[in-house]
């Protein structure tokens, strides 16, 4: 189970990746292997507005859907398209090819985990 | 009793291993007070096979039906010829006593037809993907207004006034308890009023919906209306009653159609009174995933052999519960294997007979009506409106008729509550042959 | 192989798609009507590129489709044992009946006093309907399960409009349910509260106060519930949804087991679909079509949906409009040849014996639940209903999983059980043999069962991974289907 130590998580096992006023947003290696295969991710439109826990994607495996929260707030700049010809990125690369979106900032976070923390978390 | 192989000595060794010592004993979890004392029931007693054929014979006779009459009715269901072949078909045990294929690997052949109706429906229609069917025609445009919402995320569902009556009602309703809001378009001259279609289309609207031919069989150009979708960025659904029709005249995707819904029944199906119906639901690929009901998909097996799944089913209700697409469990997937057996025995070919003899015996009537009977204007396919001078004449002449072995016509208020007693919904088919259409003719001057 | 079971052998085809067995042009089919040329005016709107569609010769039609239906399993061709399914024998002379031309070839706007035969037999079906569910008053109008639900809920919010309580909207779910009750609940605009069942898998009571409030519209509840126990608490659980001002829903899904022995109006449900596709014994049809007939109390009646058949001094006639109904559902009065087939089921069992129906049907469940428990985790202890539930905890240990044992069943000669469902536990396998099997096919389904359980014991599970071995297709990518979706066939993909 990789949890990488340069990124921070949440207890709905998103990770997110703050570089300035950008965070990436992703699902993490437990999330996706405790999903199974995936064929397809809804990804949000670009400009929308998230508020801190809101669903902004979906991650749907072949008899299994959930739905990603918002580990912050912010206006989502870009999205990952790669996604649509190849849901698998997120089985097989979580925290790289598989990130879903990027949101400008605007203030609020979840309650956000250190790698440690989350490890932790995942133990109990 | 026949349908039950348990001799009582089987029971009572089955209660035995189950450690009970009576029946009464598997039923204790249910509050004494709750139990009815068997055979109590206010219910007739058990017939033999041969007093149930007898009763529903009996009940049968009673009826006139469209085998020794001529059957001009419409109005969303048709009298079209089904080969022997279909039923035998679909009277397949292993067709017909299958479950839903939920088990892949031992229902190829449900998963393999409906793979196949969806292919043939799909290019029928002219459209790109198609599901593995509805209820029926009235609840597959329900589930496009529904559709079409989930698309665009707008609320407002403009409907042309020349959608059959019962499609609209049964829209309107499914719409009533949720929000936004569904309008009816009025039209006139027994035609859909086109300007006034594209007039009501706004920012706001989700989808329009129009059926092509329309309700009372005439055929006309959705370009502008295609055009105004586009301006205001609302998808078309294009409904439609007799699916025959696009082997005569062109395909709804062909003309623009975002979703395209309506009534399989005429594709090898009978009229049963009502039901079994096939509501047929294609789309556009692009929005698959917010199509409603089952939909099969070519896949390979383990051993790289190509095979068919049930697939995209988490826009299900087994799986999103009350995020799904659509509550519809069972479907009508029997019907999707008998309309996929016609069209295979009809072909291109086939089905443009059938269409176009339908649409031919139309013309042959309406050339011949007598001139104190009034047909809709405008171009038709199998179906249009007569007109009489009043509902006296036009009752009369419905009577005359029917003593004629004739049904020749419905009464469009029976359907289309606004409309003025003294007009008849009139529908062909193939099944209708020169001589009848005389005899029509004729019962139509024996009231003059 | 132990020589007991079926299993699968034999000369099994492989077959083309239709459009690969297709000629360049299609056979010319004879038919009736009128010759003639495209009317003139129509000339203009005329198809400029055919569709595509084959047209085989006939016995090359027939050929294409028997063996397809070959690749098939259904009831007619074995054990058939799907959960909250109710696959039981379907009688052939009622295949005969709905086909009869006058009850078949009857147009549904024909006038009413050409179609008294038919709406009789409907009528009848209605009353019978009623009294079987201790609920009189009757729609057959529903096209199925998931719309009887919608109907009721339609009911339900009409009833409560009509009081002034409009703003009640709120349904309790047990979080057992089949999906389509929360779906149903969406459809009809209302929000779905989830409520967690108690650890006997029946309804916590309390769980149940903790929720009725002023809000709420309605419970929906199937009894017996999908673990295949029977709500003993129902009286006091319909009792307090009333005092809260809410209705009752009950899914029909499993009135198999009730049967003629208690009837749900008593129990204080208000409204109830019968799924006739299970209980009476219509065919699935490979998923369709069903029926899904809603009976109701005094309180719901005036709100039933148009058409309505109604019986007068002179005969039966439609009733179409009212202004109390809540509309129609569906385009027509309903699915008529589905529902003549399940009169002829019901008329065969009478008075007499309809009970025997749910005694036959719940003494099978427990007879299969008794001689597996000890090989199974049981995760509800004690007498089940019409339906048993199972779990893969024991074979689990070995790495075996409910999958694995539901495709090894398949090249035993069984169809599988339902799996994965209720989500309530984990793993689960929902076993509902019905009353139209004998003991000897619940006997060699149970030592299939007891045989896989042994092989996962002795570790012996090489087969049970790659099964099923036999049928036409091993296990199919459904991964990749869903990921790159092909729905239709186009000459490329061949």
């Amino acid at each position: 189970m990789s949890i990488p130590a340069d990124l921070k998580y949440t207890k709905e096992h998103e990770w997110v990746r703050i570089e300035g006023d950008i965070a990436t947003f992703g699902v993490t290696d437990h999330a996706q292997e405790a999903l199974g295969d995936i064929v397809f991710v809804e990804l949000p439109d670009i400009g929308r507005e998230v508020a801190v826990g809101e669903p902004f994607a979906v991650v749907e495996s072949v008899k299994a859907v959930s739905d990603v929260y918002a580990p912050a707030a912010g206006e989502v700049v870009e999205v990952n398209d790669g996604l649509e010809a190849g849901p698998e990125k997120v089985n097989e690369d979580p925290y790289g090819a598989g990130w879903i979106a990027k949101v400008k900032l605007s203030g609020d976070t979840a309650e956000l985990l250190d790698a440690e923390t989350y490890a932790t978390y995942l133990e109990e | 009793m026949r349908f039950l192989p348990h001799t009582e000595r089987d029971r009572s060794r089955m209660l035995e291993t189950i450690g009970v010592s009576g029946m009464r004993d598997l039923f204790a979890d249910i509050p004494a007070d709750l139990h009815i004392e068997p055979g109590s029931l206010d219910m007739p007693d058990a017939l033999h096979e041969a007093g149930i054929i007898r009763k529903f014979t009996q009940a049968a006779e009673q009826n006139r039906h469209a085998g020794n009459t001529r059957c001009f009715l419409g109005g969303g269901t048709y009298h079209h010829f089904v080969p022997a072949v279909v039923d035998y078909v679909i009277g397949r045990g292993e067709f017909l006593t299958a479950y839903t294929p939920y088990q892949p690997e031992i229902s190829q052949g449900t998963l393999q037809a409906l793979f196949e109706f969806q292919t043939m429906i799909a290019r029928l229609l002219g459209m790109e993907v198609c599901n593995a069917s509805m209820y029926d025609a009235a609840t597959s445009v329900a589930e496009a207004a529904l559709m079409a919402r989930r698309v665009t995320r707008r609320e407002r569902v403009v409907l042309a006034g020349s959608v059959n009556p019962r499609y609209r009602t049964v829209t309107h309703n499914y719409l009533s308890r949720i929000s936004g809001s569904s309008v009816d378009v009025p039209c006139s001259g027994f035609a859909t009023d086109v300007d006034a279609v594209v007039e009501a289309i706004d920012g706001e609207t989700a989808c329009v919906i129009v059926q092509y031919p329309d309700f009372y069989g005439s055929v006309y150009d959705l370009a502008s209306v295609r055009a105004a979708c586009d301006a205001a960025g609302a998808l078309m659904v294009v409904a439609f009653s007799d699916a025959t029709a696009f082997a005569l005249i062109e395909a709804p995707g062909s003309l623009g159609a975002d979703i395209c819904v309506g009534s399989g029944q005429a594709l090898g199906i009978p009229m049963g009174y009502g039901g079994p119906q096939l509501g047929l639901f294609a789309c556009k690929k692009k929005h698959v995933r917010q199509m409603p009901g089952r939909v099969c998909g070519m896949t390979h097996d383990a051993r790289d052999r190509r095979g068919f799944v049930l697939t995209l089913s988490t826009r299900e209700q087994h799986i999103r519960r009350e995020k799904a697409t659509s509550n519809i469990c069972s479907n009508q997937g029997l019907m999707c294997t008998a309309a996929a057996a016609y069209m295979s025995l009809m072909g291109d070919a086939g089905l443009a007979t059938v269409a176009r003899r339908s649409a031919a015996a139309l013309s042959r009537l309406v050339s011949g009506l007598p001139d104190h009977v009034r047909a809709a204007s405008g171009p038709r396919f199998n179906e249009t409106v007569l007109s009489f001078a009043d509902g006296d004449s036009r009752d009369h002449f419905l009577a005359g008729a029917e003593g004629c072995d004739i049904f020749a016509g419905i009464p469009l208020e029976r359907i289309d509550p606004k409309a003025e007693a003294c007009h008849l919904l009139v529908a062909t088919t193939e099944m209708i042959e020169a001589e009848d259409i005389a005899d029509y003719h004729a019962a139509l001057e024996a009231v003059r | 192989m132990s020589e007991h079971y079926s299993g699968t052998h034999g000369l099994q085809h492989e077959e083309p798609l239709v459009f690969e067995r297709a000629h360049e042009e299609s056979v010319s089919i004879h038919l009736p009507g009128v010759e003639g040329d495209l009317p003139d005016d129509l000339t203009s709107f005329a198809r400029r590129e055919a569709a595509g569609i084959p047209g085989l010769s006939e016995p090359e039609t027939v050929r294409h489709f028997v063996r397809l239906s070959q690749w098939n399993h259904g009831i007619e061709t074995g054990f058939y044992p799907l959960g909250s399914c109710t696959m039981k024998y379907n009688p052939r002379v009622n295949e005969t009946l709905a086909r009869l031309p006058g009850l078949a070839q009857l147009h549904p706007d024909q006038p009413e006093h050409t179609v008294q035969g038919i709406l009789a037999l409907l009528y009848e079906l209605q009353e019978w309907l009623g009294e079987i569910a201790g609920l009189p008053h009757v729609t057959l109008q529903p096209a199925a399960g998931a719309q009887g639900e919608l109907t009721g809920l339609m009911l339900i919010r009409a009833a409560l409009a009509a009081k002034g309580e409009g703003y009640r909207t709120k349904v309790l779910v047990p979080d057992s349910a089949h999906g389509t009750n929360p779906a149903s609940a969406s459809l009809c605009g209302m929000e779905t509260v989830e409520l967690k069942s108690g650890d006997d898998g029946r309804m916590d009571i309390d769980v149940l106060k903790a929720h009725l409030d002023d809000d709420v519209a309605a419970l929906m509840l199937t009894n017996p519930n999908t673990a295949g126990m029977f709500e003993s608490d129902i009286v006091e659980i319909c009792r307090l949804v009333h005092e809260a001002g809410g209705f009752v829903y009950g899914d029909g899904a499993n009135l198999n087991a009730l049967v003629g022995i208690a009837k749900a109006g008593d129990m204080g449900i208000d409204c109830l679909h019968i799924n006739v596709h299970k209980t009476f014994s219509t065919p699935h049809g490979g998923g369709g079509p069903g029926g899904g007939p809603v009976v109701v109390n005094e309180t719901l009646a005036p709100y039933l949906p148009v058409p309505r058949i109604e019986k007068g001094d002179d005969g039966y006639r439609l009733l179409h409009d009212d202004d109390q109904s809540i509309g129609p559902v569906l385009g027509s009065i309903g699915q008529s040849g589905v529902l003549l087939r399940a009169a002829a089921y019901i008329a065969a069992f009478g008075r007499e014996h309809l009970h025997k129906i749910a005694e036959d049907a719940v003494l099978n469940a427990n007879y299969v639940l008794a001689r597996l428990k000890d090989a199974y985790h049981v995760p509800f202890p004690g007498l089940c209903k019409h339906e048993c539930l199972l779990t893969d905890e024991i074979q689990n240990r070995h790495g075996i999983k409910t999958l694995d044992i539901a495709k090894r069943l398949i090249d035993l000669g069984f169809h599988p059980m339902t799996v994965y469902f209720p989500l309530i536990v984990h793993g689960a396998m929902l076993i509902e043999p019905t009353e139209t099997e004998s003991k000897e096919t619940l006997d060699a389904f149970c030592e299939a069962m007891l045989e896989i359980a042994a092989a996962s014991e002795a570790g012996d599970t090489e087969d049970m991974h790659a099964a099923p071995l036999l049928p036409i297709r091993s296990r199919l990518d459904e991964t990749g289907a869903a990921r790159k979706p092909i729905l239709v066939w186009t000459e490329e993909e061949s």
